[in-house]
């Protein structure tokens, strides 16, 4: 590992990066904009610069060059020293900063951006209070880039950040820059509007409230957003991302850096996947069938009334009775769910539910991808009915045996973003003389469900899942169950027969002695604050 | 002065751009000694030559060669024919009149460096001259100085002439590679430097027209007569254009022992001023390398390392590569010189020299982005007649903190910016502050409330600094 000198402290630092990167891994703060980890260098802010030292070109001896270098274009080499708290290197961020604000409308009362702007940051940090320009201001368009994003181009700093994601990550080039100078512009093509599955990661990257994201544009002051380290449900990539919420309310997804998934970014299909979560339509009440209808009922009594119907339909061992685990469910949930079955019906078939999947796997030029697989935890949930033994299907075994009668009693668990089952599914499903089904939705099936249970969405719950690589992480509760709605965890875990709160790392901690997949789960590294 | 003309020898001589007049007068037999050579002595003999780059910056040819890796299986050439310096015009003169001279030059740099694909990258607005050239491709094709097996030496190259969108920006040579593979003439960023990664992310050469123009001469002449012209550190023949109020504006040639004044007042060059004027002040490489004085001015010329007597002007400054530096100049540059008469209002020149930056600027870098266009807003504002003192020295402070050579910038354009400008306000400032004294009370005031009421009527920013004028 090269050791280098910054500011007089000798730090080490990962081969083969800039010194910028270096510097904030280690804990400086240096200003910069253009530099994005996952994208290209283009060192053309200017912001970043340093004072390194260099043999004098006559006499050779090692002392501080008289020019400034970029410390994103500099790779760092052993041996190597640096400054970044000098005179000279203090001037050229001070005029930077001066420049950036003279054509920049100030308009931060009414920017989204504003609480996370680097531009905001680093003018209290580094620019002058106040401004010498006099002159008027050049006043760019607002415009309407695409379907999910807008542009201000007022509030652009011209990183070409944005840019170079399009063409690097999404590979989909639709940014570019237009005119020269001070009037340079991003701006799309003329009929092509920023239209790819990454799209509305630009808004994050971009540095300034330049990018917007049409969702999140004048929702909330992002001071008041408390986020949550979660995973995203919408694919079977597992990316890692944070649930910002205020209010009771999830108001924006974003990505969270993960060296080994998603990196910086997030699919479209991620960032909107919590848009469910406040339906109106969501069912919030625990239904039990009395004659012929759904009646209200209470929780305790849907735990006893199980308990009571499966020791009855199970008398054989349970051959007859199907246990249905959707891709949507936690691995803990899986698993205090099977467990507890297995205990009562030894002969019980463990189903690995419904796996929507849509296409084939897109991957793009850098790697990223999305897959076509649209659930979070096909893996874990396999892993589980695996481990548990005993009988178990396929989904479309399942569907086959059911038509023919074969199942008394059935607990299916859905948990999609939408309503899933159509009425040839609920067709079959009737041939079943007990349903159980828990879910978020209503259905085609209602008028024979014995029990209907409403489901926690992934906000509201604990959990791990383990992505199509079998990597498993955790993702936290940003939010609390809709009033009426008992976690998923908690019900399986008073089922299971545990008393007090449902832990999902008290839970790994049990499961981890069967199942030893478990007992570790992927966390990513933290990137340094202001690391892109 | 008697000097006999190598570059512009044929010059306004009959169908001086055919092959066949070019062949009588003499023509390819710089290329044929050169065949004779390996291209290796090629290189060590072009560096032996000093002959340094016509393209602005100076930079020895044969030392540019030499940077080319030595394992490297392809090389490009680009000829910069972008010639978009203001008052320049010698790059032109020699495509219109005589394009086999440069041709020629061409091959031998293309063979000394074993290129096998050369452009001649020409500026949009060439139109005529694209023709001519294209036309002397054509011929040279036909005559087998071009394609396969040249002159049977067993060495290959083809020869395109592309022609550019017209950015000043893209005869910087990196921004110059960016737009000949088609993207916008973006200035890369350096290292790596083109030798090692240029066009098409292979090892290139940027060389100026008249650069590779010299190369013929250097080997059908020998080295004894190019070492005999101009001082040791700027050898060989040189062009000068010179344009503005002067009786005879073009291009001339000359070897660099040449002075400021013998360019504008001699007969042979530019014949005096126009209509009996006094010189005001010239620039004497393109706009980019600063302003001399023309006239007589009180004070020592600041920045300058001569030490005149007072009331003196600038005009014995010699125009070679070194020489031109001592009076705060930043280079010889493209050797243009225009020149700014007696009545022309100072500060109309800053704001042309301001106007030209801020619209060639390619917007990149921070400082030359914001800073070009910044100095030009306050240029205006000075030419309405409501400057202060204070905005010269912010314009100086500007200048001081933009360019390549700070390490600010990707390219050099700021600091082409930095040096006219800077010097304009250093070297006129008494000008500019008498203009400012003869404003009319509150003029100040009412612009700026006209053009940024913000600047005035918020309490963060209002009265506090930028009031009173002074
Ligand atoms: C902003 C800018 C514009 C330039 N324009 C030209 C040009 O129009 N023609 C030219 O030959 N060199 C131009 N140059 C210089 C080139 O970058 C390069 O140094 C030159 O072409 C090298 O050729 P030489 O070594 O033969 O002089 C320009 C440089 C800068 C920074
Ligand atoms: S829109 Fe944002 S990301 Fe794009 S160039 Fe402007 S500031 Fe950078
Ligand atoms: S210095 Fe100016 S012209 Fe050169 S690359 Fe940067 S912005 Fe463009
Ligand atoms: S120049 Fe280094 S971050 Fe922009």
């Amino acid at each position: 590992m090269p050791k280098i000198t910054i500011d007089g402290k000798t730090v080490e630092c990962r081969e083969n990066i800039p010194v910028l990167r270096a510097a904030l891994e280690a804990g400086f703060e240096v200003p910069h904009y253009c530099y994005h980890p996952g994208l290209s260098v283009v060192a053309s802010c200017r912001l970043c610069l340093m004072q390194m030292k260099m043999p004098h070109p006559k006499t050779k001896e090692l002392d501080w060059a008289p020019k400034l270098f970029p410390s994103c274009q500099t790779p760092v080499k052993d041996g190597m020293e640096v400054k970044f708290d000098s005179q000279l290197v203090h001037n050229n961020t001070n005029h930077v900063m001066e420049y950036y604000l003279i054509n920049h409308p100030l308009d931060c009362p009414v920017c989204d951006k504003a609480g996370e702007c680097y531009l905001q940051d680093y003018t209290e940090d580094y620019g002058p209070a106040t401004s010498r320009m006099v002159e008027e201001k050049n006043k760019n368009p607002k415009k309407d880039i695409g379907s999910q994003t807008l542009l201000y181009q007022d509030r652009c700093v011209l990183c070409t950040r944005c840019v170079r994601f399009t063409q690097e990550v999404a590979g989909t080039s639709e940014l570019t820059v237009i005119n020269r100078g001070n009037r340079g512009e991003i701006d799309v093509f003329p009929g092509e509007p920023l239209e790819n599955p990454l799209q509305a990661n630009v808004v994050d990257i971009c540095p300034v409230g330049a990018l917007l994201d049409k969702n999140f544009l004048f929702q909330q002051r992002v001071w008041l957003l408390k986020p949550t380290k979660s995973v995203s449900p919408a694919d079977a990539r597992g990316s890692t991302v944070y649930i910002d919420v205020n209010d009771d309310r999830v108001w924006r997804i974003r990505p969270r850096f993960n060296e080994k998934v998603n990196e910086w970014w997030i699919s479209d299909e991620s960032r909107f996947s919590w848009q469910h979560v406040h339906s109106p339509d969501r069912l919030n009440i625990p239904m039990i069938r009395e004659e012929s209808a759904l009646r209200p009922t209470r929780w305790p009594v849907v735990q006893e009334q199980i308990r009571a119907q499966l020791n009855t339909v199970a008398s054989d061992g349970g051959s007859r009775v199907a246990i249905v685990l959707s891709p949507m469910m936690s691995c803990e949930e899986a698993w205090l769910l099977a467990s507890f079955v297995r205990q009562s019906a030894p002969q019980a078939t463990f189903v690995i539910g419904y796996v929507p999947v849509e296409g084939t796997d897109q991957t793009f030029p850098k790697g990223f991808v999305i897959s076509a697989e649209k659930c979070p935890n096909r893996r874990g949930v396999e892993t589980v009915i695996e481990q548990a033994g005993g009988p178990s299907a396929s989904w479309d075994e399942f569907l086959t045996k059911a038509g023919g009668g074969e199942y008394r009693f059935a607990l299916v668990t859905g948990g999609y973003p939408k309503a899933w089952i159509d009425s040839t599914l609920a067709d079959t499903l009737r041939k079943i003389e007990t349903v159980v089904l828990h879910d978020v939705w209503a259905s085609a099936l209602d008028d024979h469900l014995w029990l209907q249970l409403p489901s926690a969405t992934w906000v509201e719950r604990e959990g791990s899942f383990m992505n199509a690589d079998g990597l498993v992480q955790p993702f936290d509760r940003a939010l609390k169950p809709l009033d009426g709605v008992v976690g998923d965890g908690q019900f399986y875990y008073e089922l299971a027969g545990h008393q007090g709160l449902f832990r999902s790392r008290k839970v790994r901690e049990l499961m981890a002695a069967e199942l030893p997949t478990f007992g570790e789960v992927f966390v990513p590294r933290e990137e340094p604050e202001y690391a892109h | 002065m008697a000097y006999d003309k190598v570059l512009l020898k044929r010059v306004g001589t009959p169908n001086s751009v055919s092959i066949d007049t070019y062949k009588a007068d003499g023509g390819y037999q710089g290329l044929a000694a050169a065949l004779k050579m390996q291209p290796g002595e090629l290189v060590d003999l072009v560096k032996g030559a000093n002959l340094r780059g016509r393209g602005g910056a100076g930079f020895p040819a044969g030392v540019k060669w030499s940077f080319l890796p030595p394992d490297r299986e392809v090389t490009y050439l680009c000829i910069n024919a972008d010639e978009s310096e203001p008052p320049t015009f010698s790059n032109r003169v020699l495509m219109e009149e005589d394009p086999h001279q440069v041709i020629e030059g061409v091959i031998i740099a293309g063979y000394a460096t074993r290129t096998t694909t050369a452009y001649i990258y020409m500026r949009g607005e060439f139109t005529e001259q694209y023709h001519v050239m294209q036309k002397a491709v054509d011929e040279a094709y036909a005559a087998g100085y071009l394609g396969e097996n040249i002159q049977g030496s067993g060495w290959s190259m083809n020869l395109y002439v592309h022609r550019g969108a017209g950015a000043y920006v893209c005869g910087e040579e990196t921004g110059l590679i960016e737009s000949l593979e088609g993207k916008r003439g973006w200035p890369r960023i350096k290292p790596p430097f083109p030798a090692v990664e240029g066009a098409f992310r292979k090892p290139t050469v940027v060389n100026n027209i008249e650069t590779v123009a010299c190369l013929p001469h250097i080997l059908s002449r020998g080295m004894d007569w190019w070492k005999s012209v101009g001082p040791e550190h700027s050898l060989g023949p040189k062009l000068f254009c010179i344009s503005g109020a002067v009786n005879r504006p073009g291009c001339y040639e000359a070897p660099c022992t040449i002075t400021m004044r013998d360019l504008i007042y001699d007969d042979a060059f530019g014949g005096g001023m126009r209509d009996g004027k006094k010189c005001k002040a010239v620039f004497p490489g393109g706009l980019s390398m600063g302003v001399l004085r023309g006239d007589t001015f009180p004070q020592r010329p600041a920045g300058s390392k001569i030490d005149l007597s007072e009331d003196h002007d600038e005009l014995d400054c010699i125009l070679d590569f070194e020489d031109i530096k001592q009076y705060g100049m930043l280079g010889l540059g493209t050797a243009a010189a225009v020149v700014v008469p007696e009545d022309v209002d100072i500060r109309d020149v800053l704001v042309n020299t301001c106007r030209f930056y801020a619209h060639e600027s390619c917007g990149q870098c921070t400082q030359c982005r914001e800073g070009t266009g910044w100095m030009y807003s306050i240029a205006k504002r000075i030419r309405a007649g409501a400057g202060r003192s204070v905005d010269l020295d912010l314009i100086e402070e500007l200048t001081n903190n933009m360019g390549m050579m700070p390490g600010m910038s990707i390219c050099g354009l700021p600091d082409g910016a930095a040096w006219p400008i800077r010097t304009l306000v250093q070297k006129f400032r008494a000008e500019f502050e008498s203009y400012i004294a003869q404003q009319h009370a509150g003029s100040v005031e009412e612009t700026i409330r006209r053009v940024n009421p913000a600047a005035y009527e918020l309490p963060i920013l209002g009265g506090r600094q930028m009031a009173p004028a002074t």
